[in-house]
């Protein structure tokens, strides 16, 4: 019981003491690191996509496959929510 | 509902339906989009939901309309973005001016078909919850 404790402690420790080597790993609080793709995003992105809010430009069209994702989401919740509480015998014959 | 709730909800709700379809066809120039817009016009249509009775509502929308709007949003999203990267999009890019109303390519439709898949699923919820 001793024994176990303390090795779910050691366990702890590590993990405290990588995500603190983690947290001072990252960039300071509003600096931008040059990373390539968000520069390519920031310079390209009224070039590539011909709109004007990047964030737009971002969501529709150079992560398009990712808000596929999220309407297809969307819409198996609502398709869902609406086939479970339908009232039966109301709606079109299937 | 209370009168006075009443004729507030009737005077918001054209209001909140300008306001959201500016956002989704602005939404490529300036803050905003499909989603935002979607919650817009969604909040709408649920608040005259919850203040005149359901049945007025929804004889106007009814919940297979809803469903055919979503499933035909959801074609249209699905075939604009498995086109991405074909070559009619980038020429249909050139020929537009950047900063005008038509430009981003079909940035505006898709913003106006994730608005219409976002209202569909709050209007689908907000029917679901006062139903029972």
């Amino acid at each position: 019981m001793e024994a176990s404790k303390l090795l779910g402690m050691g366990a702890l420790a590590v993990v405290a003491g990588f995500l603190v080597l983690a947290v001072t790993g990252l960039p300071d609080f509003g600096s931008f690191e040059r990373k390539h793709v968000a520069l390519f995003f920031l310079e390209q992105g009224l070039q590539k996509t011909g709109s004007a809010n990047i964030v737009n430009a971002i969501v529709w069209d150079f992560r398009g496959y990712d808000t596929l994702g999220e309407e297809t989401v969307l819409f198996c919740a609502a398709l869902g929510v609406f086939m479970i509480i339908r009232r039966k015998g109301h709606g079109r014959s299937d | 509902m209370d009168v006075l709730i009443k004729t507030v909800a009737r005077i918001m709700f054209p209001l909140m339906l300008l306001l959201g379809a500016y956002i989704a066809i602005n939404g490529h120039l300036s803050p905003g989009g499909g989603f935002p817009a979607g919650a817009v016009i969604g909040t709408a249509i649920a608040m005259m939901v919850l203040v005149y009775s359901e049945g007025d509502v929804e004889h106007r929308l009814t919940r297979e309309e809803l469903v055919d709007i979503k499933s035909v949003s959801g074609l249209i999203l699905v075939i604009m973005i498995m086109s991405m990267g074909m070559k009619f999009r980038f020429e249909l890019l050139s020929t537009q001016t950047y900063l005008s109303l038509w430009s981003g390519g079909f940035t505006v439709l898709l913003n106006i078909a994730g608005m219409l898949m976002v209202i569909t699923a709050i209007v689908t919820l907000i029917y679901a919850i006062v139903k029972e």
